[in-house]
């Protein structure tokens, strides 16, 4: 009995797929690594902690605490930049894997909703539409819905952004050859030199990197805000796919 | 330089790759023959007999107190400094007497004759500044005796003469606007533009020197009123950029003495840049740079970071994006460089540096960013937009309760009006 009465208020509750193992590794993995390189980043632009114990400087709460008295002691540069880097290492083979994924994945390729043209357009529109007037919400199918898909495909081409311009600053340091071989700085310069003839020379490519993290901080709020709304107004359990991978559908939506 | 019109050769091509031996000669052997063997041929052209090569240098050093030993140690220093092997030092000095020897028009642009002014007006000047003061100047508008008709004369001649072998270095900018009449030189009043390009058709070898001249420099920095460009926007040939606010004197006598060594144009970067000067960038060989990695740095003029020599990176060093070796040859007689000054680098070794490394003493996270309407740095900028983001959200979240409610209501009056007419209905009306 109850549980039909249950029935009747939401509708009938299906599982549906969303997340491989992978992809929620990769999800979490990409998280830990954009934080961290949004806090260190941060640093490289503008060093908030200072170190050193000259007395100008031991005034100020945070270096008073944190200074380690001599230079060689003190590779606080040094540390943010090799985490910026560690987390760009993790950015880029992530994005590597989502194109790859984006495409081959047998499951649920993402090519299939983020190509924006035709019916996927209307369908985000629809999205859109139901944003703000809470009614008519789009059917939830087996893959991510347009607006969605869209969205996080801007968000790659930013990372895809960052990549670039990253590591154009990172080949400024090179000077012909590396560990590896001639044809890592070679590579680097092949796919980056562009942004320096685009955005003006390498002060603007920085300017550019710094820019874009706003951008992506701006689509962090968004991503969280809007995963925690639907959970709370579809009541299907969105928030749930980066954790367990499923989520819920409902033929019944409360909000109809 | 009887082949300097074909330095445009294939293996010339801006690259990565370095070859300390220039490419003349995969056997370092074969490469040692070929150079000895050109300078061979050079000095018999250049000089009258065995009497004048060997007293050339020291008669011009004399003038001014320097002695052999002095020489000696500038050659090894300029030796290392173009990134040659140790058995180059004696035809370094070789080449530098042939230097003194070779046709030589220094043209004027548009610029403020700083590079001039830095290299005949030393006090205790170093070889370079001196074999540049003495070189056989056919043209230098500053420093020659011929006036009006007579120098415009002197020009045309050498570059009739001297065919395809005078060495030409131009200094400044070409205004191009109006058909070049922002600047016209001389008597007959011929534009820069035409002058340059008409002695560029011809040289053995073509240098930019300075920014300027290189890049557009100051003259060409926003907006730009005489459209002043770079040489090498004017000619087809290839012009070895030398940039800096001075340049160097030593990357250009550098220079110089490569192609009198070789022949043909050095390797170059992609903007025009010998390879063996700019390869390396300012903040990677800095000796501040170990205060960078720290954390350590000065955050006011004349603070306790100052005097202990702390990192500019705060005070708005641009060696993080500059190419030059200031660090290594220095300037002023080889004695500083501006970081040793206690001045960050203000990347004046860079294309438009006038607009790309302002503010030039703060980081270049406080530059403000070029959108039309906009004024605000990338952080301020960016923080506008979170802010307008947040907005959105917060109104968003406000809205949804809001509207929630009221749909909820909707939806009671609605039950209630449907129950009195009994036809359940679907509420779904997505046929749109
Ligand atoms: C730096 C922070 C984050 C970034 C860059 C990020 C990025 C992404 C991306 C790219 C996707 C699409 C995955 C795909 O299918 O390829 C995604 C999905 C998702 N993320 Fe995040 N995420 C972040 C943080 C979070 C957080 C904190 C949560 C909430 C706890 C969250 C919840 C979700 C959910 C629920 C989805 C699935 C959406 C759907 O399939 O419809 N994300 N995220
Ligand atoms: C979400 C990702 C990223 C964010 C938020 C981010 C943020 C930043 C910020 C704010 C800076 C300081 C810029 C300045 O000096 O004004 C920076 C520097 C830098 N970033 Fe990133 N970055 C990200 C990804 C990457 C990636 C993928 C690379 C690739 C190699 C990269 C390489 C660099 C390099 C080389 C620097 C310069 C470090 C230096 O000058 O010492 N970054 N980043
Ligand atoms: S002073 Fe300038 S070039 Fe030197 S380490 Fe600091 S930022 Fe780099």
């Amino acid at each position: 009995m109850e549980n039909k009465e249950n029935e009747n208020k939401y509708g009938e509750i299906k599982l549906v797929h969303r997340m491989t193992v992978i992809k929620r590794i990769i999800h979490w993995v990409f998280f830990l690594a954009i934080i961290n390189n949004i806090i260190t980043g941060f640093y490289i632009a503008y060093p908030f902690l200072f170190f050193g114990k000259t007395p100008a400087q031991a005034d100020s709460l945070s270096s008073g605490i944190l200074s380690s008295g001599e230079t060689y002691q003190a590779f606080i540069m040094t540390w943010m930049r090799y985490f910026h880097f560690m987390g760009a290492v993790l950015i880029d083979v992530i994005f590597i894997v989502w194109l790859y994924l984006a495409f081959f994945s047998w499951k649920e390729p993402l090519y299939k909703s983020f190509i924006p043209f035709g019916d996927k357009m209307v369908e985000a529109w629809k999205m859109i539409k139901h944003y703000f007037t809470l009614k008519n919400k789009p059917e939830t199918g087996r893959y991510q819905d347009s607006l969605n898909a869209i969205i996080f495909t801007i968000f790659h081409l930013l990372i895809l952004l960052q990549m670039l311009t990253g590591l154009q600053m990172y080949v400024a340091s090179f000077t012909g050859t590396s560990a590896v071989g001639a044809w890592w700085p070679w590579l680097m310069h092949f796919s980056t030199d562009w942004t320096l003839v685009v955005f003006g020379g390498l002060t603007g490519v920085t300017l550019v990197h710094l820019f874009i993290m706003w951008l992506i901080i701006i689509f962090i709020a968004y991503h969280i805000y809007i995963e925690v709304w639907r959970s709370i107004m579809w009541k299907e359990g969105d928030i749930l796919i980066p954790f367990g991978g499923y989520k819920y559908l409902r033929n019944k939506s409360e909000t109809e | 330089m009887d082949n300097g019109n074909d330095n445009r050769s294939k293996e010339n091509k801006p690259g990565f790759k370095w070859d300390p031996l220039r490419f003349i000669a995969k056997n370092p052997d074969e490469t040692l023959k070929k150079v000895d063997g050109r300078l061979d041929k050079l000095e018999k052209e250049c000089f009258g007999d065995k009497k004048d090569k060997n007293s050339n240098l020291k008669n011009i050093f004399d003038v001014y107190g320097v002695t052999r030993r002095d020489f000696l140690k500038w050659t090894a220093f300029l030796t290392s400094a173009l990134m040659l092997p140790y058995v180059f030092k004696p035809r370094v000095a070789r080449a530098a007497n042939i230097l003194t020897r070779t046709p030589f028009i220094w043209l004027d642009m548009a610029d403020c004759m700083g590079n001039t002014e830095a290299f005949i007006r030393t006090a205790h000047p170093t070889p370079a500044e001196i074999i540049l003061n003495y070189v056989s100047v056919n043209y230098m508008e500053s420093i020659m005796a011929p006036a009006g008709y007579q120098a415009e004369t002197r020009r045309t001649e050498t570059v009739k003469k001297y065919k395809g072998k005078y060495i030409l270095v131009v200094e400044g900018a070409i205004p191009t606007g109006m058909n070049g009449k922002f600047l016209t030189i001389g008597a007959k009043g011929g534009t820069g533009l035409e002058i340059a390009k008409e002695t560029a058709k011809n040289a053995g070898v073509i240098i930019a020197v300075g920014n300027c001249a290189s890049y557009g420099g100051i003259p060409a920095a926003e907006p730009n009123p005489t459209s002043a460009v770079g040489l090498s926007s004017v000619t087809n040939r290839r012009v070895i950029n030398i940039p800096a606010c001075p340049a160097n004197p030593v990357n250009v006598v550098g220079t110089l003495v490569e192609y009198i060594l070789i022949g043909k144009a050095p390797q170059i970067d992609g903007l025009g840049r010998p390879l063996w000067a700019y390869s390396g960038r300012l903040h990677d060989n800095c000796y501040r740079r170990g205060h960078f990695e720290a954390g350590e740095y000065v955050r006011h003029w004349g603070d306790d970071g100052a005097k202990k020599q702390y990192c500019l990176y705060m005070m708005g060093c641009k060696g993080p994006f500059t190419w030059n070796n200031c660090t290594t040859a220095e300037y002023n007689q080889d004695i500083s460089f501006p970081m040793r000054a206690g001045h960050g680098c203000i990347g004046c070794s860079q294309p438009a540096f006038w607009d790309r490394m302002t503010p030039f003493e703060k980081p270049n996270a406080d530059a403000k960013i070029i959108i039309p309407g906009i004024e605000a740095t990338v952080d301020e900028f960016g923080v506008g937009l979170l802010g307008v983001a947040g907005a959105g959200i917060a109104a968003h979240a406000i809205y949804t309760g809001v509207k929630k409610n009221k749909n909820k209501e909707n939806r009671k009056d609605k039950e209630k009006k449907e129950s009195k007419k009994t036809a359940p209905k679907n509420g779904s009306d997505d046929s749109k």
